[in-house]
This record gives C-alpha cells, sequence and structure tokens, in this order.
C-alpha cells in the first residue's frame, strides 16, 4: 500500500486513489487525417516499463482531482508528483539504478529483492 | 491433580481450575493455560493425525510455529485449525482433534501410512492423470480431499471484526528483551511509539527459558514488571498485547491482529478481533528467533518437541511434558533446558549431542557430568520406534556401536534461526551465516531495524552495544543493561540436518515438513527428478507448506538440498516468505465490511413507500429498485409483470426512476464540452429541449446512453443509467481535467437529489393535468422531449416530456425531500385512471417492444451505435467526440460486425430464452456457425406471444430471413428476424 502525496489534499493512503494508467499520453486531435495505426496506438497501446514510468492518478474518494506522478514500477518508489499542467520531469533528474532484469540471484526467488 | 504441576510458576493461576472438553472428554487446566500445556498436565501427547499419513502425532513446540498440534474449537463456531499451543483455554470451552475417523485413538485413514511406498514425492501429479479428465473432479478429488486435510469449515458463521489505524513514528515488533530496553530507551521521547507482543505477558526469553538470572541486579519478572510499569505510564508508548503482526507491507504499513477474547469465550456481538493497520516511520523488529529440528527416523512421534519448546511448557505454563527426558542437540541452545532441568530437580535420562565433548560448552559440560547424566558425544540418533507413542531411541555413539534408550520423551534442537518472516516480507535482504548455520537478515529494504537474535545477534554480551549503535538515530542516551546468566553468553553450533538410519528400508520415514508429511525421500526423489530448484521442489514436494509454512523446518530443507547438490546454502537459496506471517481468519481482515455491511445499499427516496406497498426488489449495481409490485403472495412474477405492462398500455403507469444517474454540467464552454463527451450535436438544440444521447468510449463502442436537457449553452443536465453513473461522471472528469483543461466547464452528481418518476400510458395526460393543474401540458404548449420548470406547493420541480415506455409519457424530477408527498399525490389521483407502480421488469419489456436498448444489457462493450441502427444519434459534421475516430477503424467497418436485430419465433407458442445462440442450421451438428445470441425476451402480453432482441452477425441484411435458436438441450426453434422493434413503429403515441 502506498502513501500518496495529493498536490491538493497532502499524503493519503493508497486506497483513497485510482490509477489512470500511462500519463503524457496525447489524444490525437479528432480530424480524420489520423491514420489507422497513430489512431490504434492512442486506443490500445500503452508502456508498462520496468522502472521509472510517468503514471496518472486521481483521488477519486477525495478531492477527484487528476494529477501526474513519476514511480519507479520495480521498486514502487514514487519519485514525484506533480500538477497535470505542470511541466513533465526530464528522467535523467532521476537516479534510476535499477538494472532490468534486476539482480535476481540465478537459484531461488526468496532472497531476491530490488537492491536500492 | 497432575504430578507434572510447576507448582511454583508465576504465570499460571493454580488456585483458579478451569474445565474444558476436548474429543468429548471433559479435563481440567488452570487459568493462563494452553490446550497444549493444559492438555500435557493431563499426561495427553496425542493430538492429531497427519495430513497425509494420518501419522499419530504430538505437541512438538510451544507456540505459534507449531506444526501438528491443530484443533477444532467447537465452542467458537467450529473455528477449524487453531493452534493448540497458543490458543487459551476457558471454562467450557471444547476442542475436537482433526483429521482422524473415527477417532483419535484409531483412525481408519492411518492406513495411508501402510501404502506410503507409493506416495511419493507428486504422487497426486503423476497419478490422477487419467483414465478420463473428467475422474479427477468426480471421483479422485472429492475422496482425498475427504482423507487428506486439515479441519472442517465452520458452519455456521458470525465474524464480530473491527480495524483501527495507527500513525505512529516508531513500532516496536516483539516486546522481549531486546524489544523492552529499546521502548524503555525511548520513553519521553519525541516518538510516538506502538509496542506489539503476541503474548500476554511481555518478556519473551526472559519468561520463557531460565538464561537470565538477572537484569541490573534484579530477577528478570521484577524488571519486566518494573520497566513495563514504567512504559505504560509514559505518554508516549502504547502497548498492544495478544496481538500478532502478520504483515509488512511497503512504506512500513504494518498489519497486526489482536485477539480481543484470550483465555475467555468470545462474546456474542463483541468485537472478538482487531485488525490494526498501522504506519509508522520506523520499524523495530525484535521479534526474536525459532528453534529448528532435526530429521532422522520416526522424528515425528509423540513425545518428541523442541527443547526451548520443553523449557517454555516448564517455564511460561509451570507444567512438564515429561519428568524423564532425553536431550538431542547440535548446539548451545539446548543448555538451559538442561539446566532448568536440574534446576527443577528432573535431571535428563541422557544427553546425546552430535558435538565433540571439547566443542560442547564447558559449564554444560561440567553440569552434566557433577548430575551423573549420561553423556554421548559425537553421537547421534539413528530413530525414534514406538507405536502411538515414543518409546525408545536407538543412539549412534562416537565409537560406532548402536545404544538403544527407552524413553517416552525426547527433546531436539537443531538450531535457532532468527524470525525473518517480515524482515523478508518488507524485502529486506538475507545473507546465510556459515557460522551459525542460518540466514540473517542483511541489508533492509525500508526502515527497518532488527534488534537481538531477530538480527541474528545471538551473544548476550553485545545486546547494549547493538541497541547503542542500531538506536542512535533516534537520539537517545545510551543504555547500559547488566545481564547476569545462567548459560553460556554465546551460540555455538556444528553441523547436522539429518541422521541417516541404521537400515533404510521402504518404511523408513524421516520428516522435513511434519505438516504436509513430507520427507528427507521426498527430497532426494525431487531433486533426481530434476526439480533442483527450490522453488520448484517446495511445489513439488510441498515442503514449508500449509499453516505453519515451515517455521521450524524449512533451514533444514535448505541445508540438505545444499549438500546434495554440493552447493552453498547461499546458492540454493530460500523460497519467498509471504504474508501472512501466520493465517489469520477471513472475518478479521473482512472486519465490518461484512454481511449486510458488505456492500453499501443505496435506496430510492421513497423505499419505505415500495416496501409498504409489497414490492420485490432487484438490485441494480448498489442500488435496490422495485422490481415487481405483487397484487397478493399468490402472484408469480411472470403474472405481475404481464398485468403490470398491461395497464402501462391501457391506462397508465408510474415508475421511480430515481435511480438513475443524473449530473448537472455548467461553464461558459459546457456546450463544447457536451459536444465532445456525446455522439449528438447538441449545438443547434433549443434551450428547453432535451435529446436521447450515446457516450463512446474511444474504442468507439457504446459505453452509457441517457438524455440531455439543455438549460442553455452554459448549462446541461445529463442522465445516465443507473449502474453507470459514477462511471461517466468520472469519465467527463477525466476528459476536462487532462485533455481539454482549457474548457471552462464543472460537473457534479446530483444523483441523490433528486427523485424521478417515470409516467407513462395512455391516459398520462389525465393523470398529470389533475396533479399539476397549473401547468399546459397540451402538445402545442408541452412537445415530446421538452422540460419546463415549475413550482409545486414551493417545491422547484422540473418535468420532462419523455418515454421509455413506446406511450407517451413525463418525467417529473422532484427534490428528494419532497418526493414521497408528490409520488403519493400522483399515485392517488391516478387512481380513478386505473394507474399503478411498476417495476423495473415491465419497465424491460416495454422498452423491449419498443426496441429501445439497455446498455450492458443488449450491449456488451463491443457494440457500436453503428451496430444498433443508432447511426442518426451520430453528429457526423462535428470535428470531433469520444470514439469518433474509431468509428471508421477497419474493425468497426467491418460487413459481418454484430447487429441488433428483433427475433420472433415461428411458432408462436414457443418460448425463447436469453443468451440463445441464433444458428442457421435447423440440425446442430458440431461444430455449427452461430451468429450471435438473445439478448432480452419477453413474453408480451400485447403481442400474446414471446419476442426477443438479438445481436448476430451482419443481423441488418438477414431481416426478413429465418434461422433457429437453439437450446440447452440441443434442439431448435425456428425464428424470424425482424426490424428490432414491436410496438407503435410510427411513434405516433409517443407525440399523441
Amino acid at each position: 500500500m502506498l502513501i500518496i502525496d495529493c498536490p491538493y489534499c497532502g499524503p493519503r493512503d493508497q486506497s483513497e486513489f485510482s490509477n489512470g494508467g500511462e500519463a503524457h499520453v496525447k489524444r490525437p486531435d479528432g480530424s480524420a487525417e489520423i491514420g489507422d495505426r497513430e489512431w490504434g496506438e492512442y486506443v490500445f497501446i500503452r508502456a508498462n516499463p520496468k522502472g521509472i514510468f510517468y503514471e496518472r492518478w486521481v483521488h477519486s474518494h477525495g478531492c477527484r482531482k487528476w494529477f501526474n506522478c513519476v514511480r519507479d514500477t520495480s521498486t514502487d518508489e514514487i519519485l514525484k508528483i506533480y500538477k497535470i499542467d505542470e511541466e513533465r520531469p526530464k528522467l535523467d533528474s532521476f537516479k534510476n539504478n535499477v538494472k532490468t532484469p534486476s539482480g535476481e540471484p540465478n537459484l531461488g526467488s526468496g532472497n531476491f529483492t530490488v537492491k536500492k | 491433580m497432575s504430578d507434572l504441576n510447576l507448582t511454583d510458576n508465576k504465570f499460571i493461576q493454580f488456585h483458579q481450575k478451569i474445565g474444558f472438553k476436548f474429543d468429548g472428554v471433559k479435563y481440567y487446566g488452570y487459568k493462563g493455560d494452553t490446550i497444549a500445556s493444559a492438555l500435557l498436565r493431563n499426561n495427553i501427547k496425542l493430538i492429531g493425525r497427519s495430513f497425509k499419513y494420518h501419522r499419530p502425532r504430538g505437541f512438538y513446540t510451544c507456540g505459534i510455529e507449531e506444526p501438528n498440534a491443530l484443533v477444532q474449537i467447537i465452542s467458537e463456531y467450529s473455528e477449524p485449525n487453531t493452534r493448540a499451543t497458543i490458543k487459551k483455554i476457558y471454562e467450557g470451552m471444547e476442542i475436537e482433534s482433526q483429521n482422524r475417523w473415527p477417532s483419535l485413538e484409531t483412525d481408519i485413514g492411518s492406513i495411508n501410512n501402510m501404502f506410503s511406498p507409493v506416495f511419493p514425492a507428486g504422487f497426486y501429479y503423476k497419478t490422477f492423470m487419467g483414465p478420463h479428465k473428467n475422474f479427477w473432479k468426480k471421483i479422485y478429488e472429492p475422496i482425498i480431499r475427504k482423507a487428506a486435510g486439515l479441519g472442517k469449515p465452520p458452519k455456521e458463521f458470525k465474524a464480530v471484526s473491527t480495524h483501527l489505524y495507527h500513525n505512529v513514528d516508531i513500532t516496536i515488533v516483539g516486546g522481549g528483551l531486546n524489544g523492552l530496553i529499546a521502548a524503555k530507551s525511548l520513553i519521553d521521547t519525541k516518538f510516538s511509539v506502538l509496542l506489539i507482543d503476541f503474548d500476554d505477558r511481555l518478556g519473551g526469553i526472559l519468561n520463557n527459558s531460565s538464561k537470565v538470572q538477572s537484569v541490573n541486579n534484579q530477577t528478570p519478572m521484577d524488571w519486566i514488571s518494573e520497566t513495563v510499569k514504567e512504559i505504560e505510564n509514559s505518554k508516549n508508548i502504547k502497548i498492544l498485547r495478544n496481538t500478532l503482526v502478520t504483515t509488512y507491507n511497503y512504506i512500513n504499513h504494518l498489519i497486526a491482529i489482536e485477539d480481543k477474547f484470550v483465555g475467555s469465550r468470545p462474546l456474542k456481538d463483541k468485537v472478538n478481533s482487531t485488525l490494526h493497520k498501522i504506519r509508522t516511520d520506523q520499524v523495530i523488529l525484535s521479534n526474536g528467533h525459532i528453534e529448528r529440528f532435526l530429521s532422522f527416523q520416526n522424528n515425528d512421534l509423540p513425545g518428541i518437541m523442541l527443547c526451548s519448546s520443553f523449557e517454555k511448557y516448564m517455564c511460561r505454563y509451570g507444567v512438564i511434558p515429561s519428568k524423564e527426558t532425553v536431550v538431542f542437540s547440535n548446539n548451545s541452545n539446548s543448555e538451559s533446558l538442561v539446566f532448568s532441568l536440574i534446576k527443577k530437580g528432573f535431571k535428563p535420562k541422557a544427553y546425546i549431542d552430535s558435538r565433540s565433548g571439547e566443542n560442547i560448552e564447558p559449564d554444560l559440560f561440567d553440569l552434566i557430568r557433577k548430575n551423573d547424566i549420561p553423556l554421548y558425544t559425537n553421537s547421534q540418533i539413528k530413530g525414534a520406534y514406538g507405536n502411538k507413542k515414543l518409546q525408545k531411541i536407538l543412539v549412534e555413539d562416537s565409537s560406532g556401536g548402536v545404544n538403544e534408550i527407552k524413553t517416552d520423551f525426547l527433546c531436539l534442537s537443531g538450531g535457532i534461526n532468527p524470525d525473518v518472516h517480515l524482515f523478508t516480507q518488507s524485502k529486506g535482504l538475507l545473507d546465510w551465516d556459515e557460522k551459525d548455520l542460518t540466514y540473517k537478515p542483511a541489508q533492509a529494504f525500508q526502515p527497518t531495524i532488527t534488534l537481538g537474535s531477530a538480527s541474528g545477534q545471538f551473544d548476550f554480551n553485545a545486546i547494549n552495544k547493538e541497541i547503542n549503535e542500531k538506536l542512535v538515530v533516534f537520539g537517545i542516551k545510551p543504555v547500559q543493561i547488566k545481564l547476569e546468566l545462567n548459560t553460556s553468553h554465546k551460540f555455538k553450533i556444528e553441523k547436522l540436518w539429518e541422521v541417516l538410519p541404521q537400515k533404510q528400508t521402504i518404511w523408513s520415514k524421516s520428516f522435513i515438513d511434519l505438516q504436509n508429511d513430507v520427507t528427507t525421500k521426498d527430497i532426494r526423489q525431487a531433486i533426481s527428478e530434476g526439480f533442483d530448484r527450490i522453488e520448484h521442489l517446495k511445489r513439488y514436494t510441498t515442503n514449508s507448506m500449509g499453516t505453519d509454512q515451515g517455521k521450524i523446518s524449512s533451514i533444514n530443507a535448505l541445508g540438505i538440498v545444499s549438500d546434495l547438490l554440493d552447493k552453498k546454502v547461499n546458492e540454493v537459496g530460500t523460497t519467498i516468505y509471504r504474508p501472512p506471517y501466520a493465517p489469520l481468519s477471513f472475518a478479521a481482515i473482512a472486519g465490518r465490511n461484512s454481511y449486510e455491511y458488505y456492500d453499501p445499499e443505496r435506496k430510492s427516496p421513497i423505499h419505505n413507500w415500495h416496501i409498504s406497498n409489497g414490492a420485490v426488489f432487484e438490485d441494480v449495481g448498489q442500488w435496490k429498485r422495485p422490481w415487481y409490485f405483487p397484487i397478493n403472495k399468490d402472484e408469480t412474477m411472470n403474472d405481475a409483470v404481464q398485468r403490470e405492462s398491461k395497464n402501462v398500455r391501457e391506462n397508465a403507469g408510474v415508475l421511480d426512476g430515481s435511480t438513475l444517474g443524473k449530473i448537472e454540467i455548467k461553464g461558459k464552454d459546457a456546450l463544447a464540452f457536451m459536444n465532445l463527451i456525446y455522439t449528438n450535436s447538441f449545438s443547434k438544440m433549443k434551450p428547453g429541449t432535451s435529446r436521447y444521447a450515446l457516450m463512446l468510449g474511444e474504442d468507439g463502442m457504446v459505453k452509457d446512453d441517457g438524455i440531455i436537457c439543455k438549460i442553455s449553452d452554459e448549462h446541461f443536465i445529463a442522465t445516465t443509467t443507473t449502474g453507470g453513473a459514477a462511471t461517466v461522471l468520472g469519465c467527463m472528469e477525466e476528459y476536462a481535467q487532462t485533455e481539454w483543461p482549457n474548457l471552462n466547464v464543472y460537473m457534479n452528481s446530483i444523483t441523490e437529489q433528486y427523485a424521478t418518476f417515470n409516467i407513462s400510458g395512455p391516459k398520462t395526460r389525465n393523470i398529470i393535468e389533475k396533479v399539476f393543474p397549473e401547468v399546459n401540458f397540451s402538445n402545442e404548449a408541452f412537445p415530446f422531449m421538452t422540460f419546463q420548470f415549475h413550482e409545486y406547493e414551493d417545491t422547484p420541480i422540473r418535468i420532462l416530456r419523455a418515454s421509455f415506455t413506446g406511450e407517451m409519457g413525463y418525467e417529473i424530477y422532484v427534490p428528494s425531500n419532497q418526493a414521497l408527498k408528490i409520488w403519493e399525490k400522483i399515485i392517488s389521483f391516478g387512481k380513478e385512471f386505473g394507474l399503478k407502480p411498476y417495476g423495473t421488469e415491465t419497465m424491460h419489456l416495454l422498452r423491449a417492444e419498443k426496441g429501445y436498448i439497455i446498455v450492458g444489457q443488449d450491449t456488451d462493450g463491443s457494440i457500436t451505435p453503428l451496430d444498433l441502427g443508432l447511426d442518426w444519434m451520430i453528429g457526423k459534421s462535428k470535428k470531433d467526440f469520444l470514439g469518433k475516430r474509431s468509428l471508421i477503424r477497419s474493425d468497426t467497418v467491418r460487413k459481418d460486425r454484430k447487429q441488433l436485430v428483433g427475433i420472433l419465433p415461428t411458432n408462436k407458442n414457443e418460448k425463447l430464452e436469453e443468451g440463445q445462440h441464433i444458428i442457421l442450421d435447423k440440425e446442430i451438428k458440431t461444430p455449427t456457425p452461430m451468429l450471435g445470441h438473445i439478448t432480452s425476451c419477453y413474453q408480451s402480453p400485447t403481442l400474446g406471444h414471446n419476442f426477443a432482441l438479438a445481436v448476430i452477425k451482419n443481423g441488418q441484411s438477414l431481416i426478413g430471413t429465418k434461422a433457429f435458436a437453439s437450446t440447452p438441450e440441443l434442439k431448435t426453434i425456428e425464428v424470424e428476424i425482424v426490424e428490432p422493434i414491436f410496438y407503435d413503429k410510427e411513434n405516433t403515441k409517443l407525440a399523441s
């Protein structure tokens, strides 16, 4: 269970929020000139990286506001939260030490974790 | 009563006798006893039958790590799989043993033991494969389920549990020696602290063993009570007793379960357990260690117990399980047991150690010599023998000779493991310690501090140093605790995982997992079959599964595997420890979210009127909606619906539509926003008119529908389906905030602020004119699909002329608090015109006759507006709206898409059913191509026969042709494919 720092309400439990998938996906303009491929990618294709991920959250059981978040999906660490109209933070502003695949031992998974 | 009592014990109240029943026989224990300690007092050593072979089993431990002693508590809703070693007794408690039939002494299932050579590892996977795939489900599985397993699930059940939330700075898990010292050092600091212990007495090893003689020159008991008093008097530390931390989640989120009725019968309607959900900045794990066992032949016999557990029964529970016990060890942890036994005057019958004499602790060596205890060094137990209880053991001594020792009890120690379950749940890294032969916490992933034996620090003399080093982050004053010990301060161990038996026969059983009946032979076999990865091995053999998760044995399995594979234990790795640490009941997890509180019920403002008028309710999402209104007990749903529908078509009916979602949209750019959200164009609509509208997903599929009322370009009210209201509002918010933040628009739900009453039928106008005499309801003044605001006895109301039944109709929107008044007026004024309330089922029937769809019933997320024949609803001139571009995707313009059609049986007496497939052939040959299926089907009182809506491939071009509906009996019904409208095709009634 994450603690998410809503930019409007402050830190709250994850159960108050809903995840909205990848952030900064530009909705193509509605005119018909867009090709099937471009539109199809907007509708159906989303990134799912291991590591740093820009994603959207909504404080659905709170202020109902949408905002963006940068989370490391391999450690679940929230690196930054910013409002929807704020600039997307640059990838190299985050230290991403996680190697993909992330250093699991060859044998056994019990002792496996991601080294920060 | 029993000469096994140690009546100088301070924890057991020997003056308070408690009667309880075990397998129907009455026994007595004392206040403070667990089931195990009370039964041991009564010299009961057989407690259950094992999982697979039904072998007799006794108490192996004295705590949460117990693999064998699981019982069913009959007096507590027959709660199964309760650990007898921790559950405290109370007067009138009823307990039953598990997994035996007809009785614990004579168990038919133990015949499995005779067949054990045919039950190897992976037995089920290998054996129950054939001859037919149904054999598993119908024959093998039910039999195996009956014969193998744990307790029986409770029949009746009433959970009373609650959840509590904590936000603290520091949480200390485990109130033993280290936990108490840590808590004491934090008294009156700026930190808020929770100290959690599973026992009702804090102190841990100080209570459970005689290792420590004095703390700060006080007896351990005095020191504990003084320290606990200081902690309790502090302002910043709270103690939770009888509370087990089961889960250590990300961001220091702990879950702990507190038993509110320890040693007393849980009261009905009182909170039986509390689930604590704890957020904390720092976690201090001082939850100690767990002793492990050793594998040798028949190491599962009743009468074999771990050393520290035996000592705990003596020290903590005042009972000595046996007065003549043999001790077998490969490490120094057995020393304090020997000390305790001698101190109490029950010197061990023999002491066997796999270590050589010079490696045994000198104090222990002297103690044994001084008391003339037979000592076997460099020796191992080859096997234990007996019928339902231990009778003798065979010991191989240093010279290789085998000695037989008659004994009814054996204490074992195979080493100790830090209790790393919570640490690994928190994703901390472990490392194998080659000296102490165990996995120890190496690197924390979260703000976690491990203390004492939980951190693998087994040296009593290093306690001060460790605490002062690790707690320096809190800025505490250095602690200086002076300990005097009865035993050596350091832990020493020599490697021993398994003793091979004298003679290896197919009957030899040397267990590695007692709860799941896994033998060391199973491990060998699994490895020889290629299951040499530890996670595979665990699943294949079921080693370290079950309710105890191999707490006393999983490390032994790693040791054996590493020897077999000739690898270091660190290379073998461990299986992952997942939450929960120990089973917790679903009742505790559910808390208050159970039974009627599981999901909130939403009710219309006139719900009570429906109840008093005999409505039968239907669940629509969270809403309770009147389904139909039977006139008496005998009227069936079908009869009621036929009567109600006929009445609407002939006279008039009124439906409580209050559950429909209502969203108010306002703002300078409301018009532009609505044009983007819905398929329709609202630009040319005049204020005061309304429109049936569709909302699509970006994939072009119908998501919701409703009526949009335009009050002005800057103000709209939208209705949604009952179930879709929250989704539609959520979707509007999402697009308003994320895609078009430049639009000035705000929206809010007004679903619960307004009740909605739908009156429809040919006599509607007569009724509504009587209810609202000041309103002109003529066609010219109030045309179809318009709405007006009015005042009714100072109540602002909105009247919308619309219809979902095909008859002329009005929807009246009333503030919820005035709803009943107006509803009752409508009902009473309508009486003379034959007005009757109707429910959702009649509504469904009437709308289907008219060919109106229900989103979610006639559509399923794969239907476009074009598939429904609703092309006219698409604002083609609009540049953009949700899903517009998708309507010309290659998939959505496919010719053979499923499309909405009407279905009529050729023989009008035939009955169709929802879900039936429409096929082309009269004879069902498999595979037969399926065109689609019936989505709505009703018996129409107006038509006098069955009719249906269906989505079928290329349906619009098949109209006028014949097809067949298939039945589950593999028969077919000839049907006609028709236009999806059965009533008033010319729409004359709507505008009449």
